[in-house]
């Protein structure tokens, strides 16, 4: 086991060197002077030679990365060009939206997944069934910036919501719930319709599997049957799509952040890639992939933990 | 029975199914319109006319003009065109160089597996939209370069995709008969490993096409994607979403045309699933399309 | 001013006009005044305030309540010597303050930071007596010395503004409370470039050391407490050498979507808006409880051509294009009506205006043009900000009239840093925007159509237009200023050394909670005297 998770790690590891490898790359490969482009109205010759040298953008690309790379791995992920404010600070800044969003998000999801996705496969092939994979493939296909658009012009009006922007939980929860439910049912609907199809799916192959179909000709009663066995090793598929979406929803959901003026880690990337603020872009995508990686590498362990014949490969 | 006589088997099997007809008959009307879009809008994309802006749908402006005064059906049809490019043109790119790596990872495990799986871990791991708005940094913005930054993004999950059906494929005993008895890898590769791996790639293709779909619109709705004053789906969604209470029709019709397009790929993904591989049916596509990366969302 | 950096689209017009549109003729006669080599007597146009009393406060009542205002664009900095995104000057018209400031009604200098002013019989020296008891936001005390340090660093840092200073050869603190200012020729416009807006904002001789991007230490009615991504706060400055603000505070939010800014309007949550899209206006006209402001406005919208390289190195071939447009379908589709249509870049209302319109539609001539050019056929890219609305409408319908005459015109929109930094380096066939906040033909036509000049991207370069805008530059008689500048005006369209389009009219929109507000026709955005009711 413990070899399993020290190659967990291991991989885990050399993904984030890659990831950080090719996001620094990318970044010198883009054209226009960042210099320039970061400035953008301050820009003088003096401030351009002055970030230039600041930033380290006169050093040979190697010891730029190697820099960047090392301070990284202590928490430092460099300057904004644009607003000069350490780059920690401001993804930590919006950590708070972000989270909430994803959580939130999370909850819309599985409350529409759950429910739809266990009552399909309790009926399979049903009419039930067939409405629940109807309702679950449209929610897949609406276009998700769409859909927040339609909930700001017809129902925030209705109930009162704000159109956008958040509210710290610390400060007023009233609030920040108000400012999330409309960008988290949004992103939750598309979430959902996906999970709803995964839940059927997980609950049916593994009402289908083996230990289950032996538990069943023990004689255990179909409730028990289904309710322990069958969980359980739905739980495993279902755990992996929940922490995927869960990885992805915290790297920002840019488009519904947008629509809604919604001040997360996704709009900030975007602003970061259009003002070629290339610290802030290369330390929201390294944190974005750590945390990808580190809920893959959760999921991977729980994996380990709840099925038994993992790990001894 | 040759690959022909195969496909159409399937086509037909799938044509029975409710959710695989209504995705071959949408998908069939939309691949119609855009081949013949110039002979349909000979005018092109930019036919301004202020004095007939913001019209609502009646004769001669089925779905009504824009803010410009051009016919949004003219652009709707247009925009298929664009749509069903980027698509297919991206996830052309991620096709083949996808499943190339997941053949090679697939069949000759070890260090080469090892690596080729790790590059596309990094990949994965990348947030999707950020990376198509990166190489959109990169290239410069427009519909050409939206295909390449899709393409891009979606490589990952057809090498995985292909590289766990080859896994289990080589598996079987006829493959690593021929391997033993020492037949040319490529010849086994592509004419044993891949047919047979194949109802994996395809499903995955027809899901990856819709969220290509997709993911054009969001990029487009960005303004990273297809320029002004060319027509794709979610430029006209971005586009309307300023004139909603005086001209809903702007951004109703390109919005329904992305969703019936998207839905008519899922559908025919799912019924595709069903008719080819009935074991593999529950994680398969449950599985492609929460893996999906979806560009501009929440996956 | 600056570049235009918003995404509002332009309001329609007409019925609505109102008294602040007729204000805007009265711009004719002061300004007429004011740019006299005469000092101007301050007292008769000082406000209320006795300027001695400056730390009481002389607002009635306590303060209630936060302002929330809606900014369709987000700032780039704060520092007003620097930045020239007009979001930011939304922000800092109420945390900064200039010599002297145009007044709302019609764009004439009145006292601010200076109370009276004298000029010397030759023109070459200007006196400026500074206004006692003035505190900045850090609670130091303004005086000469502050006014000095700030122009000189505009003009020894060459920061966005310099060029306005390019006659002044001195700055000097020559009293306490006495700043005098030596210009190398006679400066009638002086005053609109010390305080037409708030790029020559005051700050502390002592801000040497502070990030004034992200801080902000001025002596206006309001101090930035804090920023954040998403919006910016202000709170109403207890020492405020005016009448302190009757409300607490300002909270800016930047809301891009326009429809999330309108619906915010509608429902209480925003107490005011610029977001307001041209069709909008109708609607929001009739909605309950929102008012609407629209005035004329001294924008204008413009195309420009790289005249360094062919084609458009060659007059006729820019001719070609400004007889191939129709301005009339251009001006509708972006503004819906509220804008006016204009072949030069002073709005008809200016005392500076004048009646000059040479390009007629005329395609076949234009076809033409090109032809013995040799530019048949012609294909080019026009870059615009993807930000502004009224551009890119523009920039489709041009293209769409250009098809009409066999040229391809493909549309190139990009981000607003990248299409400040490629018109910099004058990577770009053409380029299409908008100018902001001009009151004087100086502001309209100096930087960016001299040789040379800091904002001539387009490479223009004439001997006689140059000689032209020099001289009008230190014409002190009135009549001859104006003469002087038709002249420049007429090569400048002639040579289309920019293609002007038209103005479009200011519009916000505020809650009718929100009392003691107007729009502006420079389009300076000022709370100071608001209140607001429940």
């Amino acid at each position: 086991m413990t070899t399993y998770v020290a190659s967990r790690l291991a991989q885990a590891g050399v993904v984030l060197a890659g990831v950080a490898v090719l996001v620094f790359s990318l970044m010198q490969l883009v054209p226009g002077d960042p210099v320039r482009i970061a400035l953008g109205t301050r820009y003088t010759d003096e401030a351009g030679a002055a970030l230039r040298e600041r930033a380290g953008l006169d050093q040979p690309v190697l010891v730029q990365f190697f820099t960047w790379a090392g301070s990284a791995l202590t928490g430092d992920l460099g300057v904004s060009f644009r607003s000069g404010e350490p780059v920690t600070g401001l993804i930590v800044e919006r950590l708070p939206a972000t989270i909430s969003l994803a959580v939130v998000s999370i909850l819309v999801a599985l409350l529409i997944a759950v429910p739809l996705g266990t009552v399909s496969a309790l009926r399979p092939r049903s009419v039930v069934d067939g409405v629940a994979t109807v309702f679950s493939q449209a929610g897949i296909s609406i276009p998700d910036f769409w859909m927040g658009i339609m909930l700001i012009v017809f129902v925030a009006p209705l109930l009162a919501l704000p159109t956008g922007g958040y509210t710290p939980l610390t400060e007023d929860p009233a609030a920040w719930a108000r400012s999330v439910v409309l960008p988290a049912i949004t992103v939750g609907v598309t979430s959902g319709s996906i999970l709803t199809r995964f839940v059927r799916s997980a609950l049916l192959e593994a009402a289908d599997s083996e230990h289950v179909r032996t538990a069943r000709s023990k004689g255990l009663g179909h409730g028990t049957v289904l309710g322990w066995h069958v969980m359980r090793n739905a739980l495993l598929p279902f755990v992996t799509v929940v922490g995927v979406q869960l990885a992805y929803l915290l790297s920002g959901v840019v488009v519904v952040e947008i629509v809604f003026s919604y001040p997360g880690l996704g709009e900030l990337a975007l602003q970061a890639v259009q003002s070629r603020d290339f610290p802030l872009l290369q330390g929201a995508i390294l944190l974005f992939a750590l945390v990808f990686l580190v809920i893959n590498l959760v999921v991977d362990l729980s994996y380990a933990a709840l099925d038994p014949r993992v790990g001894t490969r | 029975m040759s690959p022909l006589r195969r496909a159409g088997r399937t086509l037909a099997l799938v044509a029975r199914r409710p959710g695989g007809a209504f995705g071959l008959l949408v998908i069939g009307m939309v691949v119609v319109l855009a081949l013949v879009d110039d002979l349909l809008v000979p005018g092109g994309p930019n036919q301004v006319s202020v004095p007939d802006r913001l019209q609502a749908p009646t004769w001669p402006h089925p779905f009504g003009t824009d803010e410009l005064g051009r016919d949004v059906l003219d652009r709707v049809v247009l925009g298929a065109a664009t749509s069903l490019q980027v698509g297919f043109v991206a996830v052309g790119i991620a096709l083949v160089a996808g499943v190339l790596v997941g053949l090679l990872a697939g069949y000759y495990r070890g260090p080469l597996d090892a690596v080729l799986m790790r590059s596309m871990d990094v990949l994965f791991a990348f947030p999707a939209i950020l990376m198509a708005i990166a190489v959109l940094a990169l290239l410069g913005p427009g519909t050409r370069n939206a295909m390449i930054a899709i393409g891009i993004v979606y490589i990952p999950i057809f090498a995985r995709v292909t590289r766990a059906a080859v896994l289990s494929v080589s598996e079987e005993v006829y493959v690593r008969a021929s391997r033993s008895v020492g037949a040319p890898d490529a010849r086994i590769l592509f004419a044993h490993v891949l047919p047979n791996a194949a109802p994996s790639i395809i499903v995955q293709t027809s899901v990856s096409l819709a969220f290509a779909i997709l993911s054009e619109a969001a990029l487009s709705f960005l303004g990273l994607g297809t320029q002004p004053p060319n027509s794709s789906w979610g430029l006209m969604l971005s586009q309307g979403r300023g004139f909603l209470e005086q001209a809903w029709w702007m951004a109703f019709f390109p919005g329904i045309a992305i969703f019936l397009t998207v839905l008519a790929f899922n559908l025919l993904g799912d019924a595709l699933r069903d008719v080819l591989d009935p074991r593999r049916r529950s994680l398969m596509t449950a599985g492609a399309s929460a893996e999906q990366p979806k560009v501009g969302s929440d996956e | 001013m600056s570049p235009l950096n918003r995404a509002a689209t332009r309001p329609p017009t007409t019925h609505r006009a109102s008294v602040l549109v007729a204000g805007a003729t009265a711009l004719a006669l002061t300004l007429a005044a004011c740019s006299s080599g005469e000092g101007v007597d301050a007292e008769g146009l000082e406000e209320a305030t006795d300027p001695s009393a400056s730390a009481e406060d002389s607002g009635g009542g306590a303060p209630a309540g936060t302002l929330v205002a809606a900014l369709a664009n987000t700032p780039d900095q704060f520092d007003p010597h620097a930045t020239t995104s007009q979001a930011s000057f939304q922000v800092l018209e109420n945390v900064y303050d200039t010599l002297v400031v145009p007044s709302a009604e019609d764009l004439s200098f009145e006292p601010s930071l200076a109370t009276e002013w004298t000029t010397s019989e030759d023109g070459l020296e200007w006196v400026f007596t500074l206004r006692e008891g003035v505190t900045f936001h850090d609670g130091s005390t303004f005086d000469a010395e502050d006014v000095a340090y700030s122009l000189n660093r505009i003009i020894d840092e060459e920061l966005a503004n310099a060029f306005r200073f390019g006659n002044v050869t001195s700055v000097e603190a020559t009293g306490d409370l006495e700043v005098t200012i030596t210009v190398s020729a006679p400066t009638p416009n002086l005053l609109a470039n010390v305080g037409g807006f708030k790029g020559m904002a005051i700050v502390p001789s002592e801000s040497a050391g502070l990030d004034l991007a992200t801080q902000a230490v001025g002596t206006g009615p309001f101090e930035l407490v804090s920023t954040s991504a998403g919006g910016v706060e202000l709170a109403a400055f207890d020492d405020y050498w005016g009448e302190r603000p009757s409300i607490s505070g300002v909270e800016y939010r930047y809301v891009g979507e326009s429809a999330a800014a309108l619906t915010g309007l509608e429902n209480g949550d925003i107490d005011w808006t610029d977001n307001v899209p041209a069709q909008s206006i109708e609607t929001l006209a009739d909605t309950e409880g929102v008012e609407l402001g629209q005035t004329g406005g001294s924008d204008y919208y413009y195309m420009a051509f790289n005249q360094t390289q062919p084609p458009f190195d060659d007059v006729e071939v820019r001719r070609a294009v400004a007889l191939a447009i129709d301005r009339e379908e251009i001006t509708e589709a972006a503004t819906f009506g509220a804008g006016t249509v204009n072949q030069t870049a002073i709005p008809s209302e200016s005392f500076w205006a004048n009646d000059y319109a040479p390009f007629e539609l005329d395609p076949p001539q234009a076809e033409q043009l090109l032809a013995d050019a040799g530019a048949e056929g012609l294909e080019f890219s026009l870059m615009v900000p993807d930000s502004d609305e009224p551009a890119v409408a523009s920039a489709q319908v041009v293209a769409s009239q250009l098809a009409d005459v066999g040229v391809t015109m493909n549309v190139d929109t990009v981000e607003t840093g990248v299409f400040l930094d490629r018109q910099g380096q004058g990577d770009f066939d053409a380029f299409s925007w908008a100018w902001v906040g001009n009151i004087d033909p100086f502001d309209f036509y100096q930087a960016q159509h001299l040789s040379d000049a800091s904002s001539n991207f387009q490479g223009y370069s004439n001997p006689e237009v140059d000689d032209l805008l020099t001289q009008a530059a230190e014409e002190t008689d009135q009549d001859a200023r104006k003469d002087l500048y038709a002249q420049a005006e007429q090569i400048i369209v002639d040579e289309v050394s920019y293609l002007f389009y038209f103005n479009p009219d200011v519009v916000e929109a505020w809650s009718s909670s929100v009392s003691g507000y107007n729009a502006r026709p420079d389009s300076a955005v000022n709370f100071e005297t608001v209140t607001l009711t429940d």
